[in-house]
């Protein structure tokens, strides 16, 4: 079996990490249409901005982070200091600082270079379907199955590889292409499309229905902020809102019962 | 920008996506996480995307829409109520990415 190189030699094993890099490709496949939209606009963007084809490659090759990048583009162009450039590219990804720390009960056991690898993969999407899940397994309880932590780190490869693909493919295709594609197609707004299909059954119960709400808001009037900190400070108001939610609807409960 | 500080500034952000997507994966053993910390990160990935998505919808160029009949307005509720009825996401994008468009050319 061809697989054999990918997924190992033991059966048992390589069957496990079959099923779950199919099932992280499975579900991560709806969301390429918002990641390679995004991939099309930001490959676009790069050259627009007057990067070469090269550089525009080797940036899109190398640095895989698309808010990242577009957050860079307007200070390259407006020749800003490399260390401001980089600067602005760290806040913008704060929230991946976040997503790590939710990631890391996961992850804790693999080594530093894999752990760094797993690091280097994670996007949006990756993140929120994978805690999403995992999260619920976790609550029905202790698995049994002695294959679980493997299955997990195979679902995010999967999931992972599907972007990795869409997001290089139509970057690069978006590079050789940027001076042909109409803006008039409204394609960003595909992707933000997307993203909402992405989103709505993760909002579910009240404390996470308080905190996207809080979190949108905040990210509205945030909007102005400089370096994206809107972003950043929205989770974290949003993360505090759902908390505070659980933690009232707990008390109500109590009370109800007549305790404390 | 000069192609020596363009290669600088691709090899820097290649270092930014590192460092900041596997932090607390390679510190995590060092700078220990309280279980309410963990725990409040279950809300996290819905935060984060509706953190996303918001301004791109409620805003354009900075400033909020003006009427409840903008086209990413309306395209984005109609995508909302479509996902919440359907499940599917090929549905919701397919009916989504006609009204946008259907609005805007109205």
């Amino acid at each position: 079996m061809s697989g054999r190189v990918l997924f190992g030699a033991p059966p048992a094993l390589a069957d496990a990490r079959r099923e779950a890099f199919v099932a992280g490709l499975r579900a991560v496949l709806p969301a390429l249409v918002a990641t390679g939209t995004w991939g099309l606009v930001t490959g676009v963007a790069m050259v627009k901005v007057g990067l070469s084809q090269l550089e525009a490659l080797g940036m899109t090759l190398l640095v895989f982070a698309g808010s990242a990048q577009l957050a860079a583009l307007p200070l390259i162009a407006a020749d800003a200091p490399v260390w401001v450039v980089l600067l602005t590219a760290t806040v913008v990804n704060l929230r991946f600082v976040i997503f790590s720390a939710g990631l890391y009960p996961f992850f804790r056991h693999y080594t530093l270079g894999r752990r760094l690898l797993l690091g280097y993969v994670t996007s949006d999407v990756g993140f929120a379907i994978s805690l999403q899940r995992w999260t619920a397994e976790r609550a029905a309880g202790p698995d049994p199955d002695p294959l679980a932590g493997t299955r997990r780190v195979w679902f995010f490869l999967g999931i992972a590889a599907g972007n990795w693909l869409s997001w290089q493919t139509m970057s690069i295709l978006g590079i050789f292409l940027a001076g042909q594609v109409p803006g008039a197609w409204g394609l960003e707004y595909a992707a933000i499309l997307a993203l909402i299909a992405l989103t709505v059954p993760m909002v579910n119960g009240l404390p996470n229905v308080v905190g996207a709400l809080v979190a949108g808001t905040v990210a509205v009037v945030g909007a102005g902020l400089p370096l994206k900190l809107g972003l950043v400070v929205a989770v974290i108001v949003g993360i505090s809102a759902a908390m505070a939610t659980e933690l009232a609807q707990e008390r109500l409960v109590g009370a109800r019962r007549g305790g404390p | 920008m000069s192609t020596l500080d363009t290669w600088l500034v691709i090899v820097g952000l290649t270092a930014v996506t590192v460092g900041t997507r596997s932090f607390f994966l390679v510190l995590g053993d060092r700078i220990p996480l309280p279980e309410r910390v963990q725990h409040a990160l279950r809300y996290a990935p819905a935060c984060a995307l509706v953190a996303l998505i918001a301004p791109e919808v409620l805003l354009s160029k900075g400033e909020m829409v003006g009427s409840l009949t903008d086209p990413k307005l309306l395209s984005a509720a109609v995508a909302i109520g479509c996902m919440l009825v359907t499940r599917s996401m090929v549905v919701t994008m397919a009916v989504g990415m006609a009204a946008f468009t259907l609005l805007r050319l109205l």
